[in-house]
């Protein structure tokens, strides 16, 4: 099976740190990769490096066989590439149902199209699907602001996945998130996968929800990947055990 | 709409002037609010894109040229210049960007000094004619009050469209959290652009109408002041709501003219305390104080 992402020699230096050194690796088709290491290991200068948020200082990256590096984030994002961000990121003025419209409707006709279409681009009965798939039918006309931490966090998700992408990475998405709503929350991802077949990567700490939603995993640390394989291979490695999770 | 058209009668031609003065000046407002309020980008040029609006209308209708042609003109030149002054805006913001602004409405005002062999500098340009539509000369106070509102009701219905379009929710998104709209395919960069383009291109067609209803301008109308005042009306009124620089611009224009009726050496002084507890106390201004009253 053809790889979605390609990551190669990849590799960001802030002045003389080299956050993310020499990083290679693929994510199949379909697959839900892990990547997990302990604090300052590089996972989010990686994705942010990915994703156009940051300049790679050396490397390449390629999304279904075409190279990326360079691109803008919303050019990413319109070649179906979605991402969540560490830190809570819904736009609070907006209701929830606006938040995801919002998150769908560059997707639809093109800027002047927009301009003279739809108040909602077309996107209402999306959204409103959305928004009972994440079971936020209740708050679906409440300000995201107004709404808890948890619940922020489930928009933040959901909105990743309004246009459909091929590939999503989602950056801590348990963060803060409770123990109920956590199980809900990996229960929603494994259906968007299964369903679109929706390729993940998902940089996390919780390591009970990484290893139950993950099909491989990959461990970063001083910026270079130090183990890779399923759940239960990375949790019996040494290197890791000595590196991550502290013997 | 009706009290705005019942407005002037009964009205010396001084009250004709001042209210469509607030007419004038709420166009320049709402194109500053679509800039700042909705998407979030400072300006302090906002008077310089009325002088340029003014200075189309002067040259080209004293030279015999139809109104309508300056409306082009100004549309044009306000939506290129506007639109390359955005691009300041995609590397800096917040003070940074209205220091950026701020130069530009002082070249500007420099040039409509200096420029004499164009703007006839500080002399200024007097015998601005209003405009004869379809027959019907819109040259008395009163009628030219009607068209100034007939612009103001096409510009508002235009921009109500536009805030309620899924543009006005890319440019909420954009003065929200840039970083997060630009990860969900919103090109904020073009939409930074579009905001300084268009909200120029209101304070240009401001400046269409305000040379023809004063008849005689010269380059101070349109310093500094004017374009603090403009942001003035957009933070009092309420910036981000809709009908704030309305009631801005009704405040900025029209409270102290009749608070001077009261007393005289006073009012200004009044004036501005009146603005400095306004915005110390409520800084998303007259409209966010009413909608916070209202929620309780």
């Amino acid at each position: 099976m053809n790889p979605v992402l390609e990551v190669r020699d990849l590799a960001k230096a802030f002045g003389g740190i080299r956050a993310v050194n020499g990083v290679s690796f693929d994510v199949r088709e379909g697959e839900i990769l892990g990547l997990i290491g302990p604090n300052g290991s590089g996972k989010s200068t990686l994705f942010n490096c990915i994703l156009g948020q940051l300049a790679p200082s050396a490397g390449e990256v390629r999304i279904d066989g075409r190279g990326i590096t360079g691109m803008r984030p919303c050019q990413l994002n319109r070649l179906g590439v979605g991402r969540t961000f560490q830190l809570l990121q819904v736009f609070p003025q907006l209701t929830v149902r606006e938040n995801l419209i919002l998150a769908g409707q560059e997707h639809q006709k093109s800027m002047w199209g927009r301009l003279i279409g739809r108040r909602d681009a077309g996107l209402g009965e999306a959204a409103d699907r959305m928004i009972e798939f994440f079971r936020l039918s209740a708050l679906a006309q409440e300000k995201a602001g107004s709404l808890s931490y948890g619940q922020q966090k489930l928009l933040d998700v959901a909105m990743a996945f309004m246009a459909g992408p091929r590939l999503v990475l989602l950056d801590e998405p348990a963060g803060g998130v409770n123990p109920t709503m956590l199980a809900g929350l990996r229960e929603r991802l494994r259906e968007i996968n299964a369903m679109q077949r929706a390729t993940f990567v998902v940089i996390e700490h919780n390591m009970e929800f990484v290893m139950s939603l993950c099909t491989r995993v990959l461990v970063l640390a001083e910026g270079r990947i130090i183990s890779e394989g399923t759940p239960e291979e990375v949790r019996a490695d040494p290197k890791v055990i000595e590196a991550y999770l502290g013997g | 709409m009706i009290a705005l058209v019942a407005a002037p009668f009964g009205l010396k031609p001084y009250g004709i002037y001042l209210l469509s003065l607030w007419v004038v000046m709420t166009i320049a407002a709402i194109g500053l609010n679509l800039m700042l309020g909705y998407a979030g980008q400072i300006s302090l040029a906002q008077g310089a894109f009325v002088g340029i609006g003014a200075y189309a209308a002067a040259l080209l209708t004293t030279s015999g040229w139809p109104l309508w042609m300056a409306f082009l003109l100004a549309i044009a030149l306000s939506l290129a210049i506007g639109w390359l002054l955005g691009y300041p805006a995609l590397r800096v913001q917040h003070h940074y960007l209205a220091f950026v602004t701020l130069s530009f409405a002082t070249l500007v005002f420099l040039m409509l000094r200096n420029e004499e062999w164009l703007t006839k500098g500080v002399y200024g340009i007097s015998g601005i004619p209003r405009p004869t539509l379809f027959g019907w000369a819109a040259k008395a106070p009163i009628a030219f009050y009607f068209f100034c509102l007939g612009i103001l009701t096409l510009v508002s219905l235009a921009t109500w469209w536009l805030v309620r379009s899924p543009w006005g929710r890319a440019f909420t998104a954009l003065r929200e959290n840039p970083i997060r709209a630009d990860s969900l395919g919103v090109d904020t960069r073009r939409y930074t652009l579009m905001a300084f383009a268009i909200g120029s291109a209101l304070g240009g067609i401001s400046g269409v109408l305000y040379a023809p209803l004063v008849q005689f301008i010269e380059p101070t109308a349109f310093n500094l002041n004017l374009s603090l005042n403009l942001l003035l009306m957009v933070m009092v009124g309420g910036s981000g709501y809709f009908l704030g620089p309305f009631l801005g611009a009704a405040v900025s224009v029209l409270l102290p003219e009749w608070a001077r009726f009261g007393s005289d050496a006073l009012y200004l002084i009044m004036y501005a305390i009146a603005v400095m507890v306004l915005m110390a106390f409520c800084p998303s201004g007259l409209l966010g104080l009413a909608h916070r009253v209202l929620k309780r």
